[in-house]
C-alpha cells in the first residue's frame, strides 16, 4: 500500500514537469479534430456522393484518411519531450501507430462479435482504421513508445493533466460508444443502418464527440484548480 | 423459536444448513413456476358438450330433406359424400404439392408429386389443390387435434406431445362413430392415442423413432390398397410419416426426401387408380372423396412447431370421384399458373380450422360442438351432390339454376354453421370463467343478428315458387353468404386473438414468489458475508466493488434483453458479447497488474471460437437436426470436398479427446490420496479410449469397419452410459462411507470436482457426438482461465478473503460461459432445437437398417430416452458448470489459511450467487412472457424460451442441491 502511494507520488512529481496544454489549446485541438471528422463526411457526400449507410467501406475510408491526417498533425504538436523528439518524428510515430491500432481494434471487434465473412472484410478494415485514429494514433503521436504512459492511460485510466485528458477521454468515449452502438444490431427493424459497422461507427463517433467535450470541460476545470492552487 | 435461531447461527454453512437452504429455494422456485405456468400456459377450457343429430330442429335453418332410403344418415346437412379417404402426409410443405411455377425458383424437391398436377389439370371441376393454412403450434398432435375438433389447440398440449392424451372434446371422429360411420386408421399411432376406442380397424405403427423413415409408411402401404377394395368402412385415414422424419434427419433438400416424395407419388397414383376403377355407377367408390393433405409444413431444415410461413403453409388435394354436373360458382380466391408441362393448375386457400366443419357438412354429420370453422365453399362445391335434389333437374337455363340452387344450399349450410358457432360461443362464454370480452361478444352477436335478419328474408325467397325467382334472388343469396361469412370470420379472428386465457392473478403470484426468492438469495448472500468476512479490509475494495457493479450490469443487460424478441433469438450471441466484454475488461485488468496475461488472452480468444460455433448453430444446419452421425466437417464449418480438411475434421475430435484424457490422467497422477476417486477418473480415461475407438470405427476415412461394424456399434455407447452410472454410484458410496479424514481439503475438493465432472463427461461426450470433446476442452480452458484470473484479485488483497464481492464477476462470467456452451453446442430455446437424435445413440435403429422393411425395435424406453435427451440438452450448460463451480472457491482460497467452515460458507455463497444470477434471468423471462402474452410470436418464441428456462432453472436448483450435499464439508 505504502509502495503504491510512493509510486503514485513519484509519478505525479514526474508528470508535473510535463507542460499542460491550456484549455484554449485543447478546445482548438478538439474543434479541429471535430471539423476534420465533419469535413470527411462532407467530402464523401459531396465529391464522391457516398454515404455511410450505402457505401460504408468507401465512406469510412475517406473519413479515416482525412481524420488521420488531421489528428496526426494536430496531436504531434503536443508531443512529450519536444526537445528530444522532432515534429516529423512524432508524425512518423502516429503513422506507425495507425496500422497497429487498427489490428488491435479489429481483434477486439472480432472477439466481441464482428462478422468474419469475406464480404465484411473491407468494412472491418476501414472501421478499425477509423477506431485506431480515435484511440491509438493520438497516443502514439504524443507518447511514442513510452510504455508507462500507455499503461497509465489505457490500463489504469488515470489521466493527469490536460494532454492526458485529450487523449484518454475521446479514446475511451469512442470505445464505449462503439460498444453501445452494437446494441441495435440484432433488432429486427430491418433498417440499413443496423448493418455492421454502420451503427457501431455512429456510436463510436458519438462517444468520441462526447469524450472531446468532457475532455475540454475537465481540462478547463483542472486549469482553474491549478490556478487556485498557485494562488 | 429461539432454539431455531440458535441452530441457524450454529450451523451456518454446514451441510445440513446448505441442504435445507437449497431445498427451500428449490421448493420456492417450483412453487413460483407452477403458479406462473398455471396462469400462463392455461389451456382453453375444453367443453364436454357434444353436438347431437336432433339439435338441428332448434336452428332457424332448413333441416335437410328426408332422404328416401337412408334417412338416418342425413343429419344436419344432406350427405354429399358416402365414403372418404384421407391420406395425411406429415409435414407436407405447400411447395411439395403446388407446381414449381408458383414459386420464384424451382427447387429439387418440387414437382415430385406429379400425379396431383395431372389430376388437377385434367378434371378441374372435381379436383382441387389447396394451400392449407395451419395455426401454430405446428406440431402433429396439436394439428390433428385442431383438424378433428375444428378449434384452436393451445400450447400446453405441446408438453403432452410425446404421450398423446385422448381428446375429450367433441370432434369429427366422435361424430363419425356416433352417426354409424366406420372409421379405419393406419399409420401414425398418435391417432390411436387421441382416439383410443373410435376405430373399427386400426393399423398403428410407432411414430416416435424419427430415425426410422420407412416403418410407418410401409405399414400404411401394405394395408392401404387391400383396404380400398373392402367395403366394411366409410372413412379411411392413412397417416404417412416418412416426409416428416426425412425432414428431421436429412432436411428438405436431400435425396431421402426426394425418394420419399417419389414413393408417395407412386402410392397416390395407385390409390387413385383403384378408386377410379371402382367409381362406376354402383361401384364401391361411386361417391367417394379423396383428400391428400399435410398436417403442417416444415422449414428447409425439417423443423416445425412455430408459426413461420414455411411451417404453417401446408397443402391439401381434394378429388371427388362423382363428377359435379357443371362448373360451380367461380371462385375468387383462386390463383392459376401454367406448370412446366403447360398445364393450367389452380390453387385455392383453405384454413385448417375449416376442415372439421367442411368434412362434417360433406358427410352430413353434426358439426363438432367446439368447431369455429366455416364450411369452405371451394371444397364443398367439389361435390355435385351438394345440390338440392328437387332443383337439380329443372329445365331451361340449367347452369344458372344449378348455380342458384347450389348457392341456396350453401347458404343453408352456412346458416347451420353460423348457428352452431354462435351456440358454441354462447355456451363457452357462459361456462368459462374468463370468456371473451363483452365488447367483442357484442360485436359478434350483432353480426349474427344482422345475418339472421337477412336470412329471414332470404329463406322466404327460397320457399317461393321457382318460377318467380330471378337473378335478383341470386344477388340476395350472395348477400346472405357474405353476411354469414363475415360473422364466421369475425368469430375466428376473435378466437385466434383472444383464445389463450391468461390467468393474470396466478401469473402475478408466481412472479411475486420469484421476486421473493431473489430477495432471499440476496439476503442469504449478505448474511453469509457478515459471518465469514469478519475482518473487513478495504484495500482493493474499490476494484472488487467495480467488479460487482459490472457483474450486476451484465446480468441486468442480459435480463433486460429478454424483453425483446430479437434479443431472444440472438441470445447466444448476446451472451458471447457480454462474456467477451467481461473477458476484455479482465485483460485490461491483467495488463494493469502485469500478470496472468496468458490466461486473459486465452479466454479472449476462446470467446470468438464459441461465437463462431453459435453462429453455425444458428444456421440450423443438418448438424442440429436429429441425426448424430453427422459429418464432423460440417460441425466445424469446413467444406466437405477437401480430403485434407476431412482428415482434420476426423482427427481433431479424437485429438481433443486425447488431450482431455491426458489432462485427467496427469491430474490423478499428481495427487496423493483418495483411491476411490482415482479409480473413477481412471474409468473415465478408459471410457474416452472406448469412445475414440467407436468414432474411429465409424469413420469413413479409416477403414476400420471390420472391427465393430453393424450392431456392435451400439455396444460402446451403452458401455459408456453404464460406466457413467457406475462411476456416479461409486462417488455416492464414497461420499456416504468414507468420511473426510484428510486435512488437506483444498486438494480433496479439487479431486472430488474432477471425479464428478469426469464421471459425467464421458456420457455427455457420447451424446453430443464428435463436437463433444472439443467443447469439453473449451470448457476446461475457459474454466481454468476463469479460475486463474480469480487469483488476480486475490493477490491484491493479500490474505484478506474479503467479501462475496470478489466472486461476483467470476461467477457471472462462469454463468455466461455456461450459456454460451448451451448455444454453441447447437442448441437453441425451441422444441426443434432439441437434439432428438441424442436419445437414440446406442440404440439399434441404425441407418444401416433403414432399407429393411421391418426394423426390429429396441425396447421402447421413453424414460431412458428422456433422460438422455435431458443430459444432452443441459449437459454443457448446467451439469458441468454447476458441478465445476467449487473450483472458483478453491482457486480464491488457496492462499488464505481459512478453515473448513469458512470454505463451506463460501461455497454455499457461490452457489447462492450462481442461483441468483439464473433466477434473475428467469424472472425477466417471466416478466417478458407476461408482457408479451398477446405478441404475435408468443407461442413461437417466448413460450418455448420460457419453458426451456424454467426447466433449466429447476434442473439447476436440483443440481445445486446435489452439489451442496456432495461438496459442502
Amino acid at each position: 500500500m505504502q509502495q503504491q502511494v510512493q509510486q503514485s507520488k513519484a509519478s505525479e512529481t514526474k508528470y508535473a514537469a510535463v507542460s499542460f496544454a491550456s484549455p484554449l489549446k485543447v478546445l482548438l485541438l478538439h474543434l479541429t479534430c471535430g471539423l476534420g471528422l465533419v469535413s470527411g463526411f462532407w467530402l464523401a457526400l459531396n465529391y464522391y456522393s457516398l454515404t455511410l449507410v450505402d457505401n460504408s467501406a468507401q465512406t469510412l475510408g475517406i473519413v479515416w484518411a482525412l481524420e488521420a491526417a488531421v489528428v496526426i498533425l494536430v496531436y504531434s504538436l503536443f508531443r512529450h519531450n519536444p526537445d528530444q523528439c522532432s515534429y516529423v518524428k512524432a508524425i512518423a510515430r502516429g503513422l506507425l501507430g495507425l496500422p497497429v491500432g487498427a489490428v488491435v481494434n479489429a481483434l477486439g471487434a472480432i472477439v466481441l462479435g464482428a462478422p468474419l465473412g469475406i464480404q465484411h472484410f473491407k468494412k472491418t478494415v476501414h472501421w478499425s482504421l477509423l477506431m485506431s485514429v480515435f484511440t491509438f494514433v493520438p497516443a502514439a503521436s504524443v507518447f511514442g513508445s513510452s510504455w508507462t504512459d500507455w499503461h497509465r492511460i489505457f490500463a489504469h485510466t488515470k489521466p493527469i493533466g490536460s494532454t492526458d485528458f485529450m487523449i484518454c477521454l475521446p479514446a475511451h468515449g469512442a470505445v464505449i460508444g462503439a460498444w453501445f452502438g452494437a446494441w441495435p444490431m440484432p433488432l429486427d427493424w430491418e433498417r440499413p443502418w443496423q448493418e455492421w459497422p454502420i451503427c457501431v461507427t455512429y456510436g463510436a463517433i458519438l462517444g468520441y464527440l462526447v469524450g472531446m467535450v468532457v475532455s475540454f470541460g475537465l481540462s478547463a476545470f483542472h486549469n482553474r484548480r491549478l490556478q487556485v492552487k498557485r494562488d | 423459536m429461539a432454539k431455531w435461531a440458535f441452530w441457524m447461527s450454529e450451523n451456518w454453512g454446514g451441510r445440513k444448513w446448505a441442504f435445507s437452504v437449497f431445498l427451500g429455494i428449490m421448493l420456492l422456485h417450483s412453487l413460483a413456476v407452477l403458479l406462473f405456468t398455471r396462469g400462463f400456459l392455461l389451456t382453453r377450457s375444453e367443453l364436454s358438450q357434444y353436438s347431437q343429430c336432433d339439435d338441428i330442429s332448434n336452428s332457424p335453418c332448413f333441416p335437410p330433406p328426408p332422404h328416401d332410403q337412408n334417412a338416418n344418415t342425413s343429419c344436419w346437412t344432406k350427405p354429399a359424400v358416402d365414403r372418404l379417404v384421407i391420406i395425411v402426409l406429415d409435414a407436407l410443405r405447400f411447395d411439395f404439392v403446388a407446381p414449381s411455377s408458383f414459386f420464384a425458383e424451382k427447387k429439387p424437391w418440387m414437382d415430385k408429386l406429379q400425379v396431383l398436377h395431372e389430376l388437377a389439370s385434367q378434371n378441374r371441376s372435381s379436383t382441387r389443390i389447396f394451400k392449407a393454412i395451419a395455426d401454430p403450434p405446428t406440431t402433429s398432435l396439436q394439428r390433428l387435434k385442431g383438424l378433428t375438433t375444428g378449434g384452436l389447440p393451445t400450447f400446453i398440449d405441446v408438453g403432452n406431445s410425446f404421450g398423446a392424451p385422448a381428446i375429450v372434446e367433441d370432434n369429427l371422429i366422435h361424430q363419425l362413430v356416433q352417426n354409424g360411420k366406420r372409421v379405419v386408421m393406419m399409420g401414425d399411432d398418435t391417432w390411436v392415442q387421441l382416439f383410443p376406442h373410435h376405430f373399427v380397424t386400426s393399423y398403428p405403427f410407432p411414430s416416435f423413432n424419427v430415425k426410422d423413415l420407412d416403418t410407418v409408411d410401409n405399414g400404411c402401404i401394405t394395408n392401404l390398397l387391400p383396404t380400398l377394395y373392402r367395403e366394411d368402412w366409410d372413412v379411411l385415414i392413412a397417416h404417412f410419416l416418412g416426409v416428416d422424419h426425412a425432414g428431421h434427419i436429412f432436411g428438405v433438400d436431400s435425396t431421402p426426401m426426394i425418394e420419399k416424395l417419389e414413393q408417395y407419388n407412386e402410392i397416390i397414383k395407385k390409390v387413385v387408380g383403384v378408386l377410379e376403377s371402382q367409381s362406376g355407377p354402383g361401384g364401391l367408390h361411386e361417391n367417394t372423396m379423396l383428400l391428400v393433405m399435410g398436417d403442417h409444413g416444415q422449414t428447409i431444415n425439417g423443423d416445425h412447431g412455430g408459426g413461420t410461413a414455411e411451417e404453417v403453409e401446408t397443402a391439401m388435394f381434394a378429388l371427388s370421384l362423382k363428377k359435379p354436373p357443371a362448373n360451380l360458382p367461380a371462385v375468387d380466391s383462386q390463383s392459376c399458373q401454367q406448370d412446366m408441362h403447360g398445364r393450367r393448375i389452380c390453387v385455392d386457400t383453405i384454413q385448417q380450422l375449416d376442415f372439421a366443419a367442411t368434412v362434417s357438412a360433406l358427410l352430413g354429420l353434426p358439426f363438432p360442438f367446439g368447431s369455429i370453422g366455416r364450411v369452405n365453399p371451394e371444397l364443398f362445391s367439389l361435390v355435385g351432390d351438394t345440390l338440392n335434389p328437387e332443383s337439380s333437374n329443372s329445365g331451361g337455363d340449367q347452369s344458372l339454376s344449378e348455380v342458384d340452387s347450389w348457392m341456396q344450399n350453401y347458404a343453408n349450410v352456412l346458416c347451420v354453421n353460423s348457428w352452431q358457432v354462435k351456440k358454441y360461443i354462447d355456451v363457452y362464454s357462459s361456462l368459462s370463467l374468463i370468456g371473451f370480452s363483452e365488447k367483442d361478444l357484442l360485436h359478434v352477436s350483432e353480426l349474427y343478428s344482422q345475418a339472421q335478419e337477412l336470412w329471414s328474408i332470404t329463406s322466404k325467397n327460397f320457399s317461393q315458387d321457382k318460377s318467380q325467382r330471378s337473378s335478383a334472388s341470386l344477388h340476395s343469396v350472395k348477400r346472405q353468404l357474405d353476411a354469414y361469412s363475415k360473422f364466421l370470420e369475425s368469430v375466428a379472428a376473435l378466437a385466434r386473438s383472444n383464445w389463450t386465457e391468461f390467468n393474470l392473478r396466478m401469473m402475478g403470484i408466481g412472479f411475486c414468489i420469484m421476486l421473493t426468492s431473489l430477495c432471499l438469495h440476496a439476503l442469504l448472500i449478505k448474511r453469509l458475508d457478515k459471518l465469514c468476512g469478519l475482518r473487513s479490509c478495504f484495500s482493493g475494495y474499490s476494484t472488487s466493488f467495480f467488479g460487482v457493479i459490472f457483474a450486476c450490469i451484465i446480468v441486468l443487460i442480459r435480463a433486460f434483453s429478454f424483453l425483446s424478441n430479437s434479443f431472444i433469438l440472438e441470445e447466444g450471441r448476446v451472451a458471447a458479447f457480454l462474456l467477451a466484454t467481461a473477458a476484455m475488461l479482465r485483460l485490461r485488468y491483467a495488463i494493469m497488474k502485469k500478470k496472468m496475461l496468458l490466461e486473459a488472452i486465452a479466454i479472449c480468444l476462446l470467446v470468438p471460437l464459441l461465437r463462431i460455433s453459435i453462429e453455425l448453430g444458428q444456421l440450423k444446419q443438418a448438424v442440429n437436426s436429429l441425426f448424430l452421425k453427422v459429418d464432423p466437417s460440417k460441425t466445424l464449418g469446413i467444406d466437405n470436398n477437401y480430403l485434407f480438411w476431412m482428415y482434420i475434421a476426423e482427427i481433431l475430435p479424437l485429438l481433443a479427446l486425447m488431450i482431455v484424457a491426458y489432462l485427467l490422467y496427469t491430474s490423478i497422477a499428481s495427487c496423493s490420496s483418495q483411491s476411490m476417486l482415482k479409480y473413477v477418473i481412471g474409468g473415465t480415461v478408459f471410457n474416452y479410449m472406448l469412445i475414440a475407438i467407436h468414432w474411429a470405427s465409424d469413420s469413413t476415412l479409416l477403414s476400420l469397419h471390420m472391427f465393430l461394424g453393424g450392431e456392435k456399434g451400439n455396444l460402446i455407447p451403452q458401455v459408456t452410459y453404464a460406466g457413467g452410472l457406475i462411476q456416479l454410484s461409486l462417488l455416492a458410496i464414497d461420499q456416504l462411507i468414507v468420511r473426510q479424514t484428510t486435512l488437506n481439503w483444498e486438494e480433496s475438493t479439487i479431486v472430488k470436482v474432477l471425479a464428478l465432472l469426469s464421471a459425467w463427461s464421458s456420457t455427455i461426450i457420447v451424446l453430443s457426438g464428435k463436437q463433444g470433446p472439443l467443447f469439453v476442452l473449451a470448457f476446461l480452458i475457459g474454466g481454468w482461465c476463469l479460475m486463474r484470473l480469480m487469483r488476480l484479485e486475490d493477490d491484491t488483497k493479500n490474505e484478506c478473503c474479503g467479501s462475496s464481492l470478489s466472486y461476483a464477476l467470476p461467477v457471472t462470467q462462469w454463468s455466461l460461459l455456461a450459456v454460451c456452451m448451451f448455444f454453441s453446442t447447437g442448441h437453441w430455446c425451441a422444441f426443434d432445437g432439441l437434439r432428438y437424435g441424442a436419445a437414440f445413440i446406442g440404440q439399434k435403429t441404425n441407418p444401416f437398417f433403414r432399407k429393411k422393411i421391418h426394423v426390429r425395435f429396441d425396447e421402447f424406453n421413453l424414460i431412458r430416452q428422456a433422460i438422455l435427451l435431458t443430459i444432452d440438452t443441459f449437459g454443457f450448460s448446467d451439469i458441468l458448470p454447476i458441478f465445476g463451480l467449487p473450483l472458483l472457491v478453491v482457486a480464491l482460497m488457496q492462499n488464505s489459511s481459512s478453515n473448513k467452515q469458512v470454505f463451506s460458507m463460501r461455497l454455499s455463497q457461490v452457489y447462492l450467487m450462481y442461483g441468483l444470477i439464473r433466477a434473475v434471468t428467469i424472472t425477466f423471462t417471466m416478466l417478458c412472457v407476461a408482457i408479451h402474452r398477446r405478441h404475435l410470436m408468443v407461442w413461437g418464441l417466448f413460450a418455448p424460451k420460457f419453458v426451456f428456462d424454467v426447466i433449466g432453472l429447476l434442473l439447476g436448483d436440483f443440481l445445486i442441491l446435489l452439489s451442496s450435499l456432495y461438496y459442502v464439508l
